[in-house]
């Protein structure tokens, strides 16, 4: 069921805490998602996943606990320290680079964690091409040219998922990559989602559980900032505090 | 910048270009330097905060005082000028020098503003601004204080003395024009390109893997250098420097060129030039004397009033107007402002 069994994990998390004055937002949260894994992380609003996420990719420090990423303890490192490591994530709101067209934002995304970053040469033939070819796996291949501020929703989002596919990363965090898209987008997402290479360690966050349990290895559910169950998707859809959660907060989606 | 803007932008440089080489041969020599020469020196001060604004998001108001930096730095090596500072260093080395110094101050004022953003970025430039001119017009031993350093008259170049108007304005000319391209060719780089990255979103730049704070101090220096030039030539235009050249009103009048022209665009500082320029020299002779600068005021209120985004932005609604139907179907946003503007009818007879 996991993959890569008792080595190192990809993600390890220790005691992880974040208090934002009287607020826990997230509290006491140990994981471990292992190299190769697709976990899935549940829970209602407000349960601190976005939280999570924003810790580990250091947004912010936790102000407690431990974050491990390939057995390195990263918990001091500034996000883009925690980028060159293999940190990609994606945002629950596209935060793209709007006054750049769709082309420019995947040239800025393929340098994030490359030697070159100050380069004062244009950008070269290998640049452009890797540019080209994450366009046409997130099916935005003939908008390159277009303003990023003239897409739509559905657009914007799998830009979102190609700017975080350009640094290669090796732990890929996606917030909510399914809201707001269409039911035409969605088995697209989910195609593009299993495509993914398989020694690259994903989490996602996904309220629709249709598009998050098919690809789960295994499925975290959050409340109030703690991990309140963890098991395989087929268990957690069964599970009744998961369907007290679910029901009880009525689904969203 | 759209794909729409780049298509144009070049052979419209080229043009620009074109007509202020030949431009001197027609008019009087008063306005080669005084206007024309006047506006290029100072609009490449002005485009070294449309640079930082446009690209990167930062309205820094410290760049006079950094292009008098380089001033200062010239004016304390070169021989000839008065009072003699350090003196005897030849312009080949002085110039260097002062682009270097200006560039060093460039990073520092980014180093220490790096933090702030908006208002604060504003003020802390200010300050810094406002700081050195302070204590350039208290030292005397470095600065010679209130009178400044004067008869600093340039290079020769080509054995002509730079006080030659053609010399000194093919000189300015050429550096603009430089400057000019290299911003443009700079903004296309993975640094530029990362630039304005920042300038949209610097949490995720952070989140691809860019130590933010350094880019953007790194621009900081750029702006410096382009800025440390401009000073470097309003100290031979005006032959010599003083703290005034590095004043308040200086510093304002650079922000008004910048804004009246338009960001957006790098040549937007550099048409801010002209109309201030214009205005400055000859508000006088149209207005009461002892309240022309009340003139210059209403002008640059009604320029921004009619086009908070300047003299480019009235040239983009204008281009807008006047061609409802744009040619490139890339240009989205373009289209769906003309769609949503344009009358149908007209949309679908065309």
């Amino acid at each position: 069921m996991r993959p890569g069994g008792e080595e190192t994990p990809a993600l390890l998390l220790q005691g992880v805490g974040r208090r934002f004055g009287a607020l826990a937002a997230v509290s006491d949260v140990s994981l471990a998602v292992a190299r190769g894994e697709r976990r899935a992380v549940l829970g209602p609003n407000g349960a601190g996943k976005t939280t999570l996420f924003n810790l580990i990719c250091g947004d912010f420090p936790p102000t407690a606990g431990r974050v491990l990423l390939f057995g390195e303890d990263i918990t001091a490192l500034r996000p883009h320290h925690r980028a060159r490591r293999g940190v990609g994530r994606t945002y629950q709101t596209s935060l793209l680079f709007n006054g750049l067209s769709v082309r420019d934002n995947l040239l800025v995304a393929l340098r994030g964690a490359r030697p070159g970053r100050f380069s004062w040469r244009l950008p070269p033939t290998a640049d452009r091409a890797a540019a080209q070819l994450l366009a046409e796996r997130v099916r935005i291949a003939a908008l390159l040219d277009t303003p990023v501020a003239a897409l739509s929703h559905g657009q914007r989002r799998q830009l979102e998922v190609g700017m975080a596919l350009a640094c290669e990363p090796r732990l890929l965090m996606l917030d909510e990559p399914a809201a707001g898209l269409s039911p035409v987008e969605r088995p697209e997402l989910v195609a593009l989602l299993r495509s993914l290479p398989r020694d690259l360690t994903l989490i996602v966050i996904e309220h629709d559980m249709d598009i998050a349990l098919p690809i789960a290895d295994l499925v975290t559910v959050m409340k109030d900032g703690q991990v309140v169950v963890e098991g395989p998707p087929d268990r957690i859809e069964s599970d009744p505090m998961v369907q007290a959660i679910y029901l009880g907060h009525g689904r969203s989606h | 910048m759209t794909p729409g803007t780049a298509r144009w932008a070049l052979p419209a440089s080229l043009a620009l270009l074109a007509v202020l080489a030949l431009l001197p041969l027609a008019i009087p020599a008063f306005w080669t330097a005084n206007i024309l020469g006047r506006a290029i020196v100072y609009g490449i001060v002005a485009m070294s905060l449309t640079f930082l604004a446009t690209y990167g998001g930062f309205v820094s108001l410290a760049q006079m005082m950094i292009a008098g930096t380089a001033g200062y730095a010239v004016a304390i090596l070169v021989p000839g000028a008065v009072p003699s500072i350090l003196g005897g260093v030849p312009y080949a080395l002085a110039i260097p020098t002062g682009l270097l110094a200006a560039t060093a101050m460039g990073l520092l004022v980014g180093l220490i503003s790096v933090r702030t953003q908006g208002i604060y970025l504003l003020m802390i430039t200010l300050s810094l601004g406002v700081g050195v001119h302070l204590f350039v017009q208290a030292n005397i031993a470095w600065f010679n204080g209130y009178e400044g350093i004067r008869n600093v008259v340039g290079p020769e170049i080509l054995g002509l003395p730079f006080r030659d108007t053609f010399v000194f304005y093919y000189t300015a000319l050429a550096t603009a024009a430089l400057l000019y391209a290299l911003v443009l060719y700079l903004v296309r780089t993975p640094f530029g390109l990362a630039l304005q990255a920042l300038r949209d979103n610097p949490r995720r730049v952070s989140a691809l893997g860019y130590d933010a704070p350094l880019h953007r101090i790194a621009a900081f220096g750029v702006a410096g250098f382009i800025a440390g030039a401009g000073g470097i030539l309003v100290t031979f235009y005006n032959i010599g420097i003083s703290p005034g050249t590095i004043g308040l009103g200086a510093t304002v009048n650079i922000l008004v060129m910048s804004v009246i022209g338009g960001l957006g665009h790098p040549v937007g500082a550099f048409i801010g030039a002209v109309i201030f320029t214009l205005f400055d020299t000859f508000a006088a002779d149209l207005y009461d004397r002892d309240r022309f600068n009340t003139l210059v005021g209403v002008v640059f209120l009604a320029i921004v009033l009619a086009s908070p985004d300047g003299v480019l932005g009235m040239a983009r609604r204008l281009r807008d107007a006047l061609a409802p139907r744009p040619q490139g179907r890339a240009d989205g946003i373009a289209t769906s402002r003309a769609a949503s503007a344009g009358p149908p009818a007209s949309g679908n007879g065309a």
